[in-house]
């Protein structure tokens, strides 16, 4: 369960902010610990509301997800997708027919069948944003050969997305996935006399991209000033050193050689006391792990040493927020959340439940009327195909989803980045946006061949993929099914549509501009069947500006 | 509006090239073409993306200095060098076997290594290094902050600028879209003030779908799309809407120079081959589109090379060599080898000690530059001792540059056609050098 202090304090912001509640509203559980607070009323979510959070919380929202969440406040439907069991997708992974090994399409196809069609939303759309942090990638290198390696790393960020930050950094740090992407799997200690010292890539990265970055924070995410005005390093050589000696000694689980280890991807690494560098580690904030203290103490006092850096809260809460719901928080919003990581409300530090609740639940990201104009971010490309496959019930006669060349047509692959650094940087900005503070980090993806790459993937996704228009040997095709738009046109006109279109796609925030130029798809395309009115229709609402920003 | 104003703004993102037929374009071709410049020039930055083990590309062939290699590369030294006779050594060095493809072409003249280069902000002693001084560059051995310095060449205003789209802007008052492409998408090397690079995908196509035919539907569909772009309202949603339409009137225009080229020669399947095609292409295309000056930037990863070093480094070597060659031989079909440069980047060297199968995130390293204007078959920079422990080694095998990337990126933008005054401004740091660019250019 959410801590509930926090909770409640979150809520009460929201609530000051938010315009009268309507009509009754859910009451939060009575107070466990000092229960002397009075229950807090909810209140539930219009459409556009339902919509608005759906969009941040999940891989697209459905016009009936939609529906059933209005009969909820925000913070019902938060706790009815905590207390999902989460959907692993290892056990999901389909074998092409007549195959005996998986590939790598296969992963991908998983990826799809459990992004699009799991219950638990918003744990599969946390995990998504994890795994753009604790990036491991199969592109160019010899993990393209281990779909259920990586399968397993995503059911491990799954696993934690609700769990405990310190956990996940553990479980991270000794998968075999990460031990082989940042080379520490088999990492040993120095030989002098061979000129052999221990590897420092998983040093580096855990400190620089998984922890605690490369300037001191402030709570609230900004840079820490000398008097100068200079920015603070938090490491050097000497801790990187430090570090590199701590993740020496772990190779695969039940290897009998050091040498030739044998290759199970899937369980946590283990250790080889006698590959482990017993010296003494320089950490953080001026702790010493002290020679000779064993290798799973070193590593369990080098990963608390990290976990307890104040970086921590709002370097991981920042980045979160960016890739949940919105690329420039606030100073404010950043500060509030990391407040959260660092204590929820319970005395317990790095509770990412409560620290998604923080997030979703925070008046910015609830109540637009409170939001500066410039909040929100550029939808990712995967988001984009994922919430038009979800709602136009996307399958194909085989039963595979197969897309090959993502990251040509969206310019991101699931675990599938070019490096560890993610598809985008969290400040990347792009020249639109020269001369100002804010940063659009999607857009660095958004180039002249991956935008006109989407702008086609669209078009033929939903133009050449009508299911009716088609024959029945279709095999891998991605049909898509506008039978239910059809039906709302037939009954209800034209306009019901756009209006069901504005609920679901932009929250209710569609331009009048936009509204008629979707209306007039009716006219200039009346002679042809009402299915491609209607996959016109959409066409030009997703590669809209209007679409483009989730607000 | 003037023909010639019209098709530059056309050609500049400012009007849907889709209103103009291929023959239009052409027809107009000249005009553009008289616009600046007397000649044609190109740079293709081919960026090795994680830190090349570039010390591992020279290597000494004997004496002291060969056994020095020896003893501190271990089981990753090479053993089977082929010797190159540079021009002005007496030495004779020896070139990463791999890298073969490129010997020819080292020999002919139109190759250069330039030795010992990395990120600097002055020259930089052990000393200085060990104490901290202020002109040691912030982030050493971190990939994106070394990547962001061999690319800003100016201590950074901004992230996201580069000394490759300052450049064009200091030559251009409004660069041309089709002077500054990447087939790597967007990097801060190719992005200036006001101007970005033109991304293209490795095989160069790029024909949208929903324009595509004669009928209603079609054109009802590109005015619709374009209307909506155009309108748009929040800050991001413009990020979104100036850059994809800037993208489709810039696609449409290159499509239609991009039509009836000559032949070239062959290139290979792989990643940096098939980008490199397409920079040829664009090259072959060039007096189609008008350009007088042109960067190009391709990448090839893969060279964070922590472990299984033995193989993995031989093969990414032999493909860049490769792909190299094939790009050589496409500019020499094409008769314009003397006006295309091509040239190396990578993060950071890499260590001379290794961590059991691989090597760590070092500093100095050595660089490629290729083409006719180059003056070939030749070393220039500073080849450094790979020995452990040296005046240049920082600690296990980190080497102190003696070029900084700023002096060769220098060489290439003074080739390009920058003043001295500009080179000075694209690289302000250069006064603390006692020369502003090497000597391998013509």
């Amino acid at each position: 369960m959410i801590q509930i202090k926090a909770m409640i304090l979150l809520a009460i912001m929201f609530i000051l902010g938010a315009c009268g509640g309507s009509g009754s509203g859910d009451s939060a559980p009575s107070q466990e610990e000092g229960g002397s607070q009075p229950p807090i009323s909810y209140p539930k979510m219009t459409q556009a509301q339902a919509s608005r959070l759906l969009h941040q919380a999940t891989f697209g929202p459905t016009g009936a997800e939609i529906d059933a969440a209005t009969n909820l406040s925000a913070h019902a439907w938060l706790e009815q997708q905590f207390s999902l069991s989460p959907t692993y997708h290892l056990p999901l992974l389909k074998l092409s027919p007549d195959k005996e090994q998986a590939t790598y399409i296969n992963r991908i196809d998983t990826w799809w069948h459990a992004s699009l069609r799991a219950p638990d939303q918003l744990r599969q759309r946390v995990a998504f944003a994890l795994s753009q942090i604790f990036v491991v990638s199969d592109t160019g290198n010899n993990l393209r050969s281990q779909p259920e390696a990586m399968l397993n790393y995503y059911d491990l960020l799954l696993k934690h997305s609700f769990g405990n930050y310190r956990d996940l950094l553990q479980d991270v740090t000794l998968s075999p996935v990460m031990g082989t992407y940042l080379s520490h799997l088999g990492n040993e200690k120095a030989n002098v006399e061979l000129n052999i010292r221990p590897d420092e890539n998983y040093a580096r990265e855990v400190m620089q991209l998984f922890t605690i970055g490369l300037e001191e924070l402030n709570l609230d995410g900004t840079p820490k000033r000398t008097a100068q005005g200079n920015t603070i390093a938090t490491y050097d050589q000497t801790q990187i050193e430090g570090f590199a000696r701590i993740f020496t000694g772990w190779t695969f689980a039940d290897s009998t050689k050091w040498t030739r280890p044998n290759k199970d991807y899937l369980k946590l690494m283990q250790v080889w006391p006698e590959y482990h560098s017993e010296l003494e580690k320089v950490l953080l904030n001026g702790t010493v792990v002290a020679a000779n203290e064993g290798p799973e103490n070193a590593l369990k006092l080098a990963l608390d040493n990290l976990f307890e850096h104040d970086n921590v809260g709002p370097f991981i809460s920042k980045q979160l927020i960016q890739r949940l719901t919105t690329s420039n928080p606030s100073a404010d919003y950043v500060a509030r959340v990391a407040q959260v990581f660092n204590d929820n409300g319970s005395g317990i530090r790095g509770d990412l439940k409560a620290v998604i609740y923080a997030i979703l639940m925070d008046p910015q990201a609830r109540d637009l009327s409170q939001a500066p104009a410039h909040f929100g971010k550029l939808k990712e490309p995967l988001l984009q195909t994922a919430q038009l496959w979800r709602e136009l019930n996307a399958y194909s006669q085989s039963g595979y989803f197969i897309t090959w060349g993502l990251d040509e047509t969206h310019g991101q692959v699931p675990l599938g980045s070019p490096s560890v650094f993610n598809f985008y940087r969290p400040d990347y900005q792009p020249l639109t946006l020269a001369g100002t503070e804010l940063v659009a980090p999607e857009a660095q993806i958004a180039n002249s061949a991956t935008s006109i790459g989407l702008l086609n993937y669209h078009y033929s996704s939903l133009v050449w993929r009508i299911a009716s228009t088609k024959d029945d040997n279709t095999g891998n095709q991605i049909l898509v099914d506008f039978s239910d738009h059809a039906k709302l046109v037939e009954a209800e006109g034209k306009t019901a549509l756009i209006d069901y279109y504005n609920q679901v796609f932009l929250s209710g925030q569609m331009s009048d501009e936009l509204r008629r130029e979707l209306l007039g798809v009716f006219d200039w395309a009346e002679k042809q069947d009402l299915q491609y009115q209607i996959a016109y229709c959409l066409f030009l609402l997703v590669v809209s500006p209007e679409y483009a920003h989730q607000r | 509006m003037d023909r010639r104003t019209f098709l530059s703004l056309c050609l500049k993102g400012g009007v849907s090239a889709a209103v103009l037929t291929s023959t239009q374009l052409s027809a107009m071709q000249s005009l553009l073409n008289q616009q600046q410049y007397n000649d044609y020039k190109a740079l293709v930055c081919i960026f090795l993306l994680g830190g090349n083990d570039s010390m591992n590309m020279l290597l000494p062939m004997s004496g002291q200095d060969k056994a020095d290699y020896l003893a501190s590369r271990q089981n990753l030294a090479i053993v089977d060098p082929i010797s190159l006779s540079p021009i002005s050594s007496l030495a004779e060095t020896g070139l990463n076997p791999a890298l073969a493809p490129l010997h020819d072409i080292f020999n002919t003249g139109d190759l250069a290594f330039v030795g010992g280069v990395g990120t600097l902000l002055a020259p930089t002693t052990l000393d200085d290094f060990k104490n901290k001084r202020s002109h040691i560059p912030a982030h050493l051995f971190s990939h994106n902050d070394q990547q962001a310095r061999w690319m800003h060449g100016k201590e950074k205003q901004s992230i996201n600028t580069g000394w490759g789209g300052r450049m064009l802007e200091l030559l251009e008052d409004h660069p041309h879209f089709a002077s500054n492409i990447s087939l790597a998408g967007t990097n801060p090397w190719q992005t200036g003030h006001k101007t970005s690079a033109f991304a293209m995908s490795r095989s160069g196509q790029a024909k949208i779908h929903a324009f595509k035919g004669t009928s209603n539907r079609a054109q009802q569909i590109e005015q619709s799309v374009m209307r909506n772009l155009a309108a748009s309202q929040s800050r991001l949603a413009k990020v979104y809407g100036e850059g994809l339409s800037t993208g489709i009137a810039n696609s449409q225009a290159m499509n239609a120079s991009l039509e009836n080229l000559v032949p070239l020669p062959d290139f290979g399947e792989g990643r940096l081959s098939q980008q490199l095609q397409t920079v040829a292409k664009v090259i072959a295309s060039q007096s189609q589109l008008g350009t007088g000056r042109q960067i190009f930037y391709v990448t090839m990863g893969g060279f964070d090379t922590h472990d299984e070093q033995v193989t993995k480094h031989p093969e990414l070597l032999a493909e860049l060599a490769t792909s190299m060659s094939e790009f050589n031989r496409a500019m020499v079909s094409l008769g314009v080898n003397d006006q295309v440069t091509s040239f190396t980047m990578s993060d950071f060297g890499r260590t001379l000690s290794s961590n059991g199968d691989g090597t760590d995130h070092g500093w100095a390293g050595n660089q490629m530059v290729m083409g006719g204007a180059v003056k070939g078959q030749d070393i220039y920079g500073t080849l450094l001792p790979q020995r452990l422990g040296s005046e240049f080694d920082v600690k296990g095998g980190r080497l102190i540059p003696q070029v900084s990337t700023e002096q060769y990126s220098a060489t290439l933008a003074k080739w390009f056609g920058l003043s001295a005054s500009d080179i000075i401004e694209l690289f302000p740091s250069l006064g603390n050098f006692d020369q502003a660019t090497l000597n391998f250019m013509a």
